[in-house]
């Protein structure tokens, strides 16, 4: 299914020197600045650091949503750079999956369409792929709101909906941008275990970025950065101080 | 109740429409009162065509030819019959006199409109009848005072066969038995006006026509075409100028030549209700597509490519078209009654419904056409919105519009104003200058609508101050957030300018023709009555005529001095100096130069000649010529015209060019007696008098009036005032008929206000919230909408008033070359209606979405994305 799987031994990301200017002449902001980063497959790894660090650019650069002034990113070995907008447009709709802070539903479908909405861009609509939507939503503990509207459900059903979503084309990314940003501490915990089942359980590879120490901490690696840059890689050993740090930086409570 | 499930992406299109009921209705309101507008229009069309041709058909029947006066202008002498009867190839003629006359009701008085109107034939009772209409009650004419009329006509003025009717004809009050009612072929109604035939003899004395025929129907031996056209060219030869030969078909086909000019002028108004209505979609896919970034942006990330994207788009407008003008077919029938009735009213004959299949086609088609156009832009901006735009939403996008644009707008103006200049200023309306006049009035409204949201900052401001006045929290509030999306504001206002421009322009020719009216009258006239036959409009199909006795008895009244004669014939070409049918549709105007001058001071330019000379020359056989068509044509003092009428043709020299704006400076002017020697015409259609002194007027009036409610119902004297208003009420009746058809293109933009507002309301959802917390009542929330609403409006208005005065100008500027003496006047009465109209109908789009605003809870309103 996944263009790039034909690289078996590739790791699932390979990000050098990658670098994205937003402006220019005196206004430029240099968002990301020469970050070197590799992600295996099947890792999940939270992205944090304050506002304006460049985590969430480089989650856009990853899902193929915007290009980097310089540098290269490449998704289990195909390189992005040199891609037009219909070559881009095919790889995120085949390799990379997303998960938004604001789900991002759209609301005259119910959860089983929405979720099926890739396959329907696609041109896929076989009942294997509809059978497929289904266990999803099952898999997210929604078998029984298939057919209810996003507004018929709580923001933590919402944001599974779009996790159930993200995971129908089988990419080989996952990419979640601030996934509990907008739900509630119960709700949260949910979303939080049931990234961390996929990642344990099923070896999806997932990005996410995110603000929260909770949300961090189920990632099996956080890349902290600041200003651009990576400021620490790791795992496990001190992560509790850096994310009292964390907090600490953190504008709101 | 749930759906069945999604199957496609294209799927989408279709839900999205379903889920957005309200939205789909405001913004295919506009496509169905377009194509409704179109399919009205056409249907109409249709039906007056069918009229006619139902018409010809009916009282032609079998006829292969009619011999009558160059295009039915004048009569034939009498001896015309015989000279068609011993001409080779003729089987068979039969000829007869036309005559327009009324019924006079039980209280001896004419009633007003159409409905007591008889169109009459005299016909030979022993000639073959080559009708193709039946006897359905009683039986024919045979001779005396009978006749036999039309039955739904009859029914309409509960006449019964045996019955005995008064008609009023130019020989006095004529009593007439109805012998037999009769039906068309095609069982036609002609709507108010009715048709009846009587004995060619009584029709003579009664219509005062002795020795005279209007038209000869020619029964040809043999059936073929060859035959037919041998034995016109033969009758052509026998005749010469002046006299027409013509098939009923080609007949037929003159009347519909004349009406293309009205149908024209319906095609115009229903194409810009529907380019009204290609402006909404525009404008609403505009706002959605604004409004669905964030949703589209994720469409894209979820791998959907550019192209599906605009499809998807256009797929929407598409189905949005498709209702639209599913839903307007059913209004454009409506309409079509609507406009029938309407035309009966203004006393046009018009026959029931036709329904084509043409209609309905042509304007599904060209409302989809119009759909997808509206949506095209739209849809590409929608194919442009990047898939980051899932993430930030519309945030840190660029609304406000470029400098190229407005440069744009100025170079579509210009050439767009030469256009509707052009339309103006054309001798002849063909098709290719309506195309340039209307594709010139499209560009204004393209270039405004490029241009106006630069005039929106300065505009909102202006116009906002006084409610700012009344209510400074909610007027500034409504200021800014008209201000806040100049675009949307513009393109909800040019949606509501075009309407109400395009009255402003109408009206404006309306009031110009109307001022300079008034001023050729109070120049040029020295009577102090006239007579004339009720509901005369010259130029507007036959008209009655007025009794030969009547001049002679006013004479003889003590306080007439003068009573001058004159006489009407329109004709489809005016005489030329090459002569030919190539000269413009006017008025012949015959009087007696001895007489005319007392009662008449228009304006002569005799290139040197006096006054008393030029009405000598005219005494003489020389003509004047109206300053539109001298002009146009080139003619001068001392060229000489070729008069082709069916009893003579002859050279006529002109003796004076007049300064004339009546029936448009086209008019050529001759003496009664040359009139009768080459048109022999010899009834008086109007009766111009003066008193032996001013005292004498009113008792002139007075006795004057007496005689003719006794003896002549179906005339009418008017003081020079009523003369004024009469032709003021005829123009007022044709300006509110245009008025009522751009009124549907103002109806389909008030759905365009009401859509703008509910997509602001829904964009600043959060912000009233803000406001709610803050402690703004539901009322202020009310006035902050009503006051958005009623800005949007005024500038419209504004726009509307600006932009059509400047069309009307150009119009106008077009037209006085043709008919030199016309000045601009600006229709000041229409200007403060339509600003008026644009209050009422900013408050009434304010209804709805104000009430959605002030509803809104302020919790969920403050947590709403």
């Amino acid at each position: 299914m996944t263009p790039a799987a034909s690289d078996g031994l590739a790791p699932a990301i390979e990000i050098r020197g990658l670098t994205k200017v937003f402006g220019s002449g005196q206004t430029a902001v240099r968002a990301l600045d020469g970050v070197d980063l590799e992600i295996g497959r099947g890792e999940m790894v939270a992205i944090m650091g304050p506002s304006g660090s460049g985590k969430s650019t480089l989650l856009h650069l990853l899902g193929a949503l915007e290009t980097p002034t310089s540098g290269s990113i490449a998704l289990a070995g195909r390189r992005f750079d040199g891609l037009d907008d219909r070559e881009l447009t095919l790889l995120r709709r085949e390799g990379i999956g997303f998960v938004f802070q604001f789900f991002n539903l759209l609301p005259s479908l119910t959860a089983e369409e929405n979720v099926l909405l890739p396959a329907l861009i696609a041109g896929l609509r076989d009942e294997a792929i509809a059978a497929r939507a289904r266990a999803l939503l099952d898999r997210v503990g929604l078998a029984g709101r298939t057919t209810h509207l996003p507004s018929e459900l709580s923001g933590g059903e919402q944001q599974r909906v779009s996790i159930a979503r993200a995971l129908l084309m089988e990419p080989a990314l996952i990419l979640a941008d601030e996934p509990t940003g907008n739900l509630d501490s119960k709700s949260e915990a949910q979303v939080l275990e049931l990234l961390a089942e996929l990642n344990r359980d099923e070896g999806h590879t997932i990005v996410m970025v995110t603000h929260d120490p909770d949300a961090a901490a189920v990632a099996g690696r956080v890349v902290f950065m600041r200003d651009g840059r990576i400021e620490s890689d790791g795992l496990g050993r001190g992560l509790l101080d850096r994310l009292r740090r964390i907090r600490e930086d953190l504008p709101l409570p | 109740m749930r759906r069945s499930r999604l199957r496609s992406y294209w799927g989408l299109s279709f839900r999205q429409l379903r889920t957005r009921r309200l939205r789909v209705f405001l913004t295919a309101a506009g496509i169905v009162l377009g194509v409704g507008m179109i399919c009205g229009v056409l249907l109409l069309a249709a039906t007056i065509q069918r009229t006619f041709t139902d018409l010809y058909d009916s009282f032609y029947g079998q006829t292969d030819l009619v011999v009558s006066g160059s295009e039915s202008a004048g009569s034939l002498p009498a001896s015309a019959l015989r000279r068609v009867e011993q001409s080779e190839g003729v089987e068979d003629a039969s000829a007869s006199i036309l005559a327009v006359t009324s019924l006079v009701g039980e209280d001896g008085r004419v009633e007003e409109g159409s409905g007591s109107t008889l169109n009459v034939s005299g016909d030979d009772p022993e000639a073959t009848d080559f009708t193709d209409w039946t006897t359905t009650e009683g039986r024919g004419i045979r001779g005396g005072r009978e006749i036999e009329v039309e039955e739904s006509w009859a029914e309409a003025n509960e006449i019964g066969v045996g019955d005995t009717i008064r008609l009023a004809a130019p020989a006095g009050i004529y009593r007439l038995q109805v012998v037999g009612l009769l039906r068309f072929s095609s069982g036609l109604d002609f709507g108010g006006e009715g048709f009846g035939s009587m004995p060619l003899a009584t029709a003579r004395t009664a219509f005062d026509k002795p020795g005279v025929f209007d038209e000869v129907e020619v029964l040809v031996a043999g059936d073929d075409e060859g035959s037919v056209d041998a034995v016109g060219d033969r009758l052509e030869r026998e005749f010469g100028k002046g006299v027409e030969i013509a098939t009923p078909a080609a007949k037929g086909e003159d009347v519909q030549r004349q009406l293309q000019a009205f149908n024209v002028v319906l095609y115009f108004f229903a194409g810009m209700a529907l380019f009204v209505g290609g402006f909404l979609i525009f404008n609403s896919f505009n706002m959605t597509v604004l409004q669905r970034m964030r949703e589209i942006g994720m469409q894209r990330t979820l791998g959907a490519t550019r192209p599906m994207v605009v499809r998807s788009v256009l797929l929407e407008a598409v189905l949005l078209g498709a209702l639209g003008a599913v839903l307007g077919l059913g209004l454009g029938v409506l309409l079509a009654l609507g406009l029938i009735a309407l035309m009966r009213a203004i006393d046009f004959p018009v026959g029931d419904l036709e329904l084509t299949w043409i209609a309905p086609v042509a304007a599904v088609a060209t409302g989809l056409l119009t759909a997808v156009l509206g949506a095209l832009n739209p849809a590409r901006r929608a194919g442009r919105i990047a898939p980051i735009r899932a993430v930030l939403g519309s945030e840190g996008l660029r609304t406000r519009p470029g400098p190229l644009r407005a440069l744009a707008g100025v170079l579509l103006i210009a050439p767009g104003l030469a256009g509707a200049f052009l339309l103006g200023a054309a001798d002849e309306t063909t098709n290719g200058v309506i195309a340039a006049g209307i594709a010139g009035i499209i560009a204004i409204f393209f270039g405004i609508a490029l241009i106006a949201p630069f005039l929106i900052e300065p505009l909102a401001r202006v116009l906002s101050w006084p409610i700012r006045k009344l209510a400074p929290v909610e007027g500034r509030i409504a200021s800014d957030s008209a201000r806040s999306n100049p675009g949307r504001t513009a393109a909800t206002a040019t949606a509501l300018m075009i309407g109400l421009a395009l009255v402003v322009g109408i009206n404006s020719l309306g009031s110009s023709f109307l001022n300079s009216i008034e001023r050729e009258f109070d120049r040029s006239l020295a009577r102090d009555l006239t007579v004339q036959p009720r509901g005369f409009a010259p130029g507007q199909g036959p008209q009655q005529t007025i009794a030969k006795s009547l001049s002679q008895r006013i004479q003889k009244l003590p306080a007439a001095a003068v009573v001058a004669q004159e006489r009407l014939v329109a004709v489809p070409n005016l005489p030329r100096v090459k002569g030919g049918k190539e000269g413009p549709q006017g008025l012949l105007f015959a009087f007696d130069p001895k007489v005319y001058p007392q009662v008449d001071t228009t304006d002569l330019d005799g290139d040197g000649a006096s006054r008393e000379q030029v009405y000598e020359r005219i005494d003489s056989g020389q003509v004047t010529v109206g300053k539109g068509y001298a002009d146009e044509d080139g003619i001068e003092v001392g060229d000489a015209l070729v008069l082709e009428g069916p009893s003579d043709t002859r050279r006529a020299r002109v003796a004076a060019i007049v300064e004339t704006i009546f029936a448009g400076g086209q008019t050529v002017g001759l003496s009664l007696e040359t009139m009768r020697d080459v048109y022999g015409v010899t009834a008086d259609s109007q009766l111009a008098l003066k008193a032996t002194s001013d005292a004498a007027r009113s008792d002139l009036e007075r006795q004057v009036e007496r005689l003719i409610e006794r003896d002549y119902p179906n005339l009418a004297v008017l003081s020079n005032d009523e003369l004024k208003s009469d032709v003021e009420d005829q123009l007022n009746q044709s300006f509110g008929f245009f008025n009522a058809l751009v009124g549907v293109a103002i109806f389909a933009s008030l759905f365009g206000i009401i859509n703008t507002l509910s997509m602001s309301v829904i964009e600043r959802t959060r912000e009233i919230g803000v406001l709610r917390a803050l402690g703004a009542t539901r009322w202020q929330i009310r006035r902050t909408i009503a006051d958005e609403s009623l800005v949007i409006a005024l500038i419209g208005a504004v726009m509307g008033i600006a932009i059509g005065s400047g069309l009307g100008w150009a119009l106008l500027k077009g037209l006085s070359f043709g008919i030199p003496g016309v000045t601009y006047q600006p229709p000041v009465g229409t200007m403060i209606g339509v600003a008026v109209a644009a209050v009422i109908l900013g408050l009434v789009a304010a209804i709805l979405p104000a009430r959605r605003a002030a509803r809104l809870d302020v919790v969920e309103a403050l947590s709403y994305e």
